[in-house]
């Protein structure tokens, strides 16, 4: 057992554990924090994408120990972020979603590259999310949602009339 | 004999363009609340909860001669080591074969069948206690292949053998039909063991509630069937059930059946606690069902003048160690297998095997895509040998609008397949070359025609109950056992309402997917609900409208002409009267519900399986074929769908979309071999799945135009696009490449072969 301090959605958190137990297993059996999904458990489909630090990373694949003074936001902490909204909104109107299963993990990977400065084109951003799989859309509206949020073209408007 | 040439004069298309359909489309009712990660069942997590695990069988097929959990019950934190023995009800479950063990007690027949669970207060106490206990075996012979599964010395998977479920439907002169043709096609066509792959694996809890009820949270697609059955195993009265399985995180017919919910009751039941088991995706892998492989081999022929005399069919389906849906997706293969197409003679035989590879059972497309695939293989290669466009060669030999159906039942009259290829015909994918090279890379279009059936067969559960009714705050809700997988049925269903109780759309709820709440549905598959709920609104609206006017009258004098509106009861005029939280108060005490009781509606042939009511849809696949790895990458699909009017367009655009890729999925990369009962992958990384990249442009166009008349109104759309993308898919490599595709998926190494081969 260790005991690994890092920050989780703003605050200071203690948890003793195995060194090798997965970011995914804390957040859901011992935060309760569910939006992160055990899709896979290998990293191959992005249902568990949170951020640490910042960046995109499938929290399947984090063990405790790597998390020491790290900082990470799980997506119930973006979900009712300002930041987050031009790409839940996106999501919402252009129909990025049909189960929700895959949702919370798209939106974290999505709204980091949303968030890049400066901001990747669209396809440069449909490779980035390539990670996360989902198997109801067909990704139709998923891209529909990169053309809404990277498209320069199409972006402006939407971001004027984004809810927060 | 010899068919006309079934041109009818069709009607101006109402056509609603893939730009229209974006036009019309809305956000989802539920979107808000997935954007803000509402649990779903596998997400009901509870620090009270005991954690269950299951031991699976480490073998395709042997004997059990001994349990032994002594071991396991004396380590710390197990609650329980449950086998068959401790099963105080009916051991096993199944549709129209109650044939699979909830538990095994004399032999297993598949990788990961049931053989004892444990319940422990940890995770890691339940799996110590499941590796704890031990089982003797005595290996059996490995039935891993169906043709063999049927041989007089095959090891029978089953007490009563290994067939399974055997038809045979035939009618016209087959000698007289195949002597008037010019131009025969014979050939074996094999399609994959696809995986659903929906990403929330099964997964939930059984609590115990205030009432002694068991509540049982896992995604499902039939609360109310799942229920009795759960109570049957249990032996308790349904009443102390209570099963919620909504929102489900993706299904695809995977959740229809019951998996591990009758092991997660047993254990609450047992051990007096909530008990959650989820499974990993290898476990869900190993024990969810996958889509029948099938074995077809097909003998179809035309005359001089490109019009089909006839077909012959044989089907051979492995349907793995248990029934499930099989019987069901075997007569679904045989009644698609025909087409809408017009012949002289018929000859069809279906078998379904058991084996020892998994359990294969209903999936999205059910029995039909596979024969589909072949079907329209045949179409294509006749319409080369006899020199006919291909488009044309369909039009040629489409059956008439109000032909029989395919088993020569009667069915709904119906041009839906003429107006697809009609939309189609004039499409720019198709009037551009159909095959061109460019260095590296080969281009091909493919078509693919299919109409498919909405509903369960003759004998089906077809009937539905439904409930309208006024709740407290005012809401008009609809209460349904049906489940929301992602389908929008939210959505489509409070269109519905708002269009027949001539409301807004706030002013509805919709209740779903909860044994305590909601009646008894029938299951959400078939691509029934939206024509079950049409019909219910259509024909019971009226008289709900006039009940909620009644019911204001007991209290309120209202004008004579009052009738429901958006916000609530408005006079003649239009003038607000009584608004629906109002109304609701004042009756508290007798709130009106209507219950609808929808009777089945089914073809009046005396025809098992045979089905009623048929929708359409045609596609353009446009593939490009790398020469030098092999790979196919869809570049763009076309889909054309006549099936009625459109309820929810965003809910037709993500069905069309969704579907088609997971077609695209079946006809390039996705296959679950099973060597020796052991499937090649249990897990994402060797099982692949279209991602972001493989998607292609998808155009959806709909026609609404139905029959005048038509008593049936919109067809379903949750699985025609699968239908109808693998063919249109396989049509359009073999275009590009000059190789006759006959297995699926087709693979870079099959392309590069043929590629050496020509070269």
């Amino acid at each position: 057992m260790i005991t690994v301090q890092f920050e989780l959605n703003g605050k200071a958190v203690s948890v003793d554990c195995p060194p090798e137990r997965r970011l995914l297993e804390l957040l859901r059996e011992t935060f309760h924090l569910t939006a992160a999904k055990p899709g896979c458990g290998i990293g191959r489909c992005g249902a568990c994408m949170v951020w640490i630090d910042e960046q995109p990373v499938n929290a399947c694949l984090v063990m405790a120990w790597q998390l020491e003074g790290r900082r990470v936001r799980s997506y119930e902490n973006l979900a009712t972020s300002t930041e987050s909204a031009p790409v839940r909104d996106a999501l919402a109107r252009c129909g990025g979603l049909q189960c929700g299963y895959c949702t919370p993990g798209l939106a974290m990977t999505l709204t980091h590259l949303h968030r890049l400065e400066p901001r990747p084109k669209r396809d440069e951003a449909a490779l980035l999310l390539a990670g996360n799989l989902c198997r109801c859309t067909g990704y139709g509206g998923i891209r529909r949602t990169l053309a809404q949020l990277f498209d320069p073209a199409i972006q402006a408007p939407l971001d004027e009339s984004t809810p927060t | 004999m010899n068919t006309p040439d079934h041109t009818p004069d069709l009607t101006p298309h109402r056509l609603i363009d893939h730009a229209g359909l974006l036009a019309l489309a809305r956000p989802r009712p539920d979107a808000a609340a997935k954007l803000a990660a509402t649990p779903f069942p596998s997400d009901h997590l509870s620090d009270q909860a005991l954690h269950g695990a299951i031991l699976g069988s480490p073998h395709p097929h042997a004997r059990i001669l001994a349990i032994d959990t002594r071991a396991a019950r004396a380590l710390p934190g197990v609650h329980a080591v449950l086998t068959a023995a401790d099963i105080p009800g009916t051991p096993c479950y199944g549709l129209r074969h109650v044939d699979r063990p909830v538990l095994c007690a004399d032999k297993v027949r598949c990788i990961g069948d049931p053989v004892a669970v444990v319940a422990a207060d940890t995770a890691e106490q339940a799996h110590a206690a499941v590796t704890a206990i031990r089982v003797d075996y005595a290996l059996l012979a490995v039935v891993d292949d169906p043709l063999h599964a049927l041989e007089a010395q095959a090891e029978a998977v089953h007490a009563g053998g290994n067939l399974l479920h055997h038809l045979h439907h035939a009618h016209g002169d087959l000698g007289a039909a195949v002597a008037a043709c010019e131009h025969v096609v014979e050939d074996e066509y094999h399609s994959p063991r696809q995986m659903h792959a929906y990403l929330e694996t099964e997964g939930g809890i059984v609590e115990h509630d205030d009432d002694g009820r068991l509540v049982v949270r896992f995604g499902c697609q039939n609360p109310e069937r799942d229920r009795q059955v759960i109570a049957g195993i249990l032996n308790l009265p349904p009443d102390r059930l209570r099963v919620i399985g909504t929102p489900v995180g993706g299904s695809y017919g995977g959740k229809d059946e019951l998996t591990i919910q009758p092991l997660a009751a047993l254990l609450a039941l047992k051990t007096g606690r909530a008990v959650r088991l989820h499974l990993n995706r290898g476990e869900s892998t190993d024990l969810g069902v996958k889509r029948h492989p099938m074995r077809m081999r097909l003998r179809s022929g035309c005359d001089a003048d490109g019009r089909l005399r006839f077909i012959e069919a044989d089907i051979l389906a492995d349907t793995g160690a248990y029934a499930t849906h099989g019987p069901e997706v075997l007569d679904a293969a045989i009644e698609h297998v025909v087409g809408p197409y017009a012949y002289d003679a018929v000859s069809l035989r279906g078998r379904l095997a058991y084996t020892n590879n998994g359990i294969a059972g209903a999936f999205r497309g059910f029995g039909a895509v596979q024969t589909q695939f072949a079907l329209e293989r045949q179409i294509d290669r006749l319409a080369a040998l006899a020199g006919f466009d291909p488009l044309c060669f369909r039009q040629r030999n489409l059956a008439a609008p109000d032909a029989p159906g395919p088993l020569g039942q009667h069915v709904l009259p119906f041009d839906g397949p003429h107006r697809a290829l009609d939309v189609l015909c004039t499409h720019a994918l198709w009037t551009a070359p159909h095959r061109h090279a460019d260095g590296r890379y080969l281009y091909g279009t493919g078509l693919a025609l299919v109409h498919r059936s909405d509903g369960f067969g003759k004998g089906g559960p077809n009937a539905a109950r439904l409930v309208l009714a006024l709740a407290a705050d005012g809401k008009l809700e609809l209460r349904a056992g049906f489940t929301e997988m992602g389908q929008n049925l939210i959505g489509a269903a409070t269109r519905m309402m708002a269009d027949h109780l001539h409301c807004a759309e706030d002013d509805v709820r919709i209740v779903l997917g909860d044994s305590a709440l909601t009646p008894d549905s029938g299951p959400t598959a078939a691509s029934r609900t939206t024509s079950i709920i049409h019909r219910a609104l259509r024909d019971h609206g009226p008289r709900w409208r006039a009940a909620l006017v009644d019911a204001a009258r007991v209290d309120v004098e209202l004008p004579s002409a009052a009738r429901t509106a958006a916000g609530g009861l408005v006079s003649e005029a239009g003038h607000p009267v009584l608004d629906y939280p109002s109304l609701a108060r004042q009756c508290a005490t007798t709130r009106p519900t209507l219950v609808i009781d929808l009777p089945a509606e089914e073809t009046p042939s005396d025809i098992p399986a045979a089905h009623l009511v048929f929708g359409a849809s045609a596609a353009l696949a446009q593939v490009r074929v790398d020469s030098w790895s092999g790979q196919v990458k869809v570049e763009r699909l076309v889909l054309a769908n006549a099936l009625g009017p459109v309820i929810s367009a965003e809910g037709l655009l993500g069905q069309m979309e969704g579907g088609a890729v997971m077609g695209q999925g079946m006809a390039t990369i996705e296959d679950l071999p099973s060597p020796g009962g052991r499937y090649a992958a249990r897990n994402l990384d060797g099982y692949f799945i279209p991602t972001l990249a493989d998607a292609p442009e998808i155009e959806v166009l709909a026609i609404e135009n139905l029959m005048a008349d038509d008593p049936a109104g919109p067809r379903g759309a949750g699985e025609i696009s699968v239908n109808v993308a693998v063919p249109a898919v396989a049509n359009a490599i073999a275009h590009a490449t000059g190789l006759t595709v006959t297995r699926l998926p087709v693979t870079p190494d099959t392309v590069l072969d043929h590629l050496e081969r020509q070269a």
